[in-house]
């Protein structure tokens, strides 16, 4: 159904109170008060709300436009350039171009779209040649690393968004940090991050899986760092690092997600036992 | 490992409001009063400005203009940009390191002179040019450079 914004269009989903004071939330999600905007994605017609980007109209019509740098849940930044598209006979950055006016026509895959993305492909194939997603797509484009630009692949393509991830959720411990060649994403002073509460954001919005971790007897490692893991009080099993939870503040428990589920469904079974007619007095027999 | 005097540092952390915009100002005027970027000094402006100290860091490592080690007393630098370049930079620039006994990037051992090459000072008209702390110098010679004793 054109315009009724699914997951994708609605207003995007970073926690309340993750901006730092004096910043705007996650960018510029469309508002669902926004009026529609009607156009074309590769010819489909759709209607978005005025503001919504390329990406999430091609979204709408199921018309994939590969992206690293993008999430749901993080302010767009457009680093990775993967996700270019051709609207108004130029290129622009699927993720952070807004639709503002009706009468848009863009193309996902035209000839200039397509060697642009191939192009692209060839740099970020030079940072992380190994990594699973980008050895897919570029077996995908045909692409392979442009021997000129193979300086240091350490497997980041410097998108961002674990440091996106870690100001969101986090502390913002980590950053991207020095410029050219040498940019890379590490902790103050290029050594482990001393914020860091071991919370995993950065690790799991990796695109490319660089940022490496483990857990065992209890200890998590990430960032030469170590993270002792908090027992769950119901099962014992260890979730969170107790940094995470002082972190997170207003005594959060550290309860696993299966024992924090099944909690919450057995609180929500008594609400629902109380309401019902006898409710109260067959919670007493029980 | 004692770190240099900062009982300055307050005083230059309250000349500016304490608000997020004044990172650069602060930081430009902490490398212009030691010459470097002290830990402990990006610290005390992370804290004053309510900044994460990770970006507080990242700004400070972006431009070359701040710096983690101690700059000499003088400033030397050769601009090596375009017009520069073509009027002769590179002669200039080896003579610099002949007459100032430091090579280019790098500062003298005894702590009173850096010389660095930049890509345009904006002075094409007068190339090439020497910034000596900050002041341009145009129309140097080789020659010239090499009679400089710092």
């Amino acid at each position: 159904m054109p315009g009724e914004p699914d997951s994708c269009a609605a207003g995007g989903g970073v926690p309340a109170g993750a901006a730092l004071p004096g910043e705007a939330g996650a960018g510029s999600r469309p508002r669902l008060a926004e009026p529609l905007v009607e156009g074309t994605v590769d010819g489909v017609r759709v209607a978005v709300p005025r503001g919504a980007t390329i990406l999430e109209a091609a979204r709408l019509c199921a018309i994939e436009i590969p992206t690293l740098c993008h999430h749901e849940g993080l302010p767009p930044e457009g680093s990775c350039r993967l996700c270019l598209s051709e609207t108004r006979g130029s290129l622009a950055v699927s993720c952070m171009y807004p639709l503002r006016e009706s009468g848009f026509a863009a193309l996902t895959r035209s000839p200039a779209v397509l060697e642009a993305r191939r192009y692209v492909l060839s740099l970020l194939v030079c940072r992380a040649p190994r990594a699973p997603r980008i050895r897919k797509l570029a077996d995908e484009y045909g692409v392979s690393p442009d021997p000129r630009f193979m300086r240091d692949p350490d497997g980041c393509i410097r998108c961002g968004r674990c440091v996106r991830a870690c100001r969101a959720s986090g502390p913002e411990a980590i950053a991207l940090c020095g410029r050219g060649f040498a940019r890379l994403v590490t902790g103050p002073f290029g050594r482990p991050p001393e914020a860091c509460v071991g919370c995993l954001a950065c690790a799991l919005a990796c695109p490319t899986g660089k940022i490496a971790f483990s857990e065992r007897d209890g200890v998590r490692r990430i960032w030469e760092r170590e993270f002792e893991l908090a027992p769950c009080p119901e099962c014992g099993k260890r979730a969170f690092t107790r940094e995470q939870l002082a972190f997170l503040g207003g005594g959060a428990s550290a309860l696993c997600h299966s024992c924090r589920r099944r909690l919450m469904a057995r609180e929500l079974g008594k609400a629902a036992a109380l309401e019902a007619p006898g409710g109260p007095a067959l919670l007493r027999a029980l | 490992m004692a770190g240099p005097d900062l009982s300055a540092l307050p005083e230059i952390l309250e000349s500016r409001p304490a608000d997020p915009s004044e990172l650069l100002p602060l930081l430009t005027m902490i490398q212009g009063r030691w010459r470097h970027l002290p830990q402990e000094a990006l610290r005390a402006v992370a804290a004053r400005l309510s900044l994460p100290l990770a970006r507080v860091f990242a700004v400070a490592s972006f431009y070359r203009s701040l710096s983690f080690q101690p700059k000499g007393e003088r400033l030397v630098q050769v601009c090596c940009g375009t017009a520069c370049h073509l009027k002769g930079a590179r002669a200039v620039a080896a003579s610099l390191e002949k007459s100032l006994a430091v090579r280019m990037g790098a500062t003298r051992e005894d702590g009173r002179v850096t010389l660095e090459s930049v890509n345009c000072v904006g002075a094409c008209a007068l190339a090439p040019v020497v910034m000596l702390d900050g002041t341009v110098h145009g129309k140097v010679s080789g020659p010239g450079a090499a009679g400089l004793r710092l």
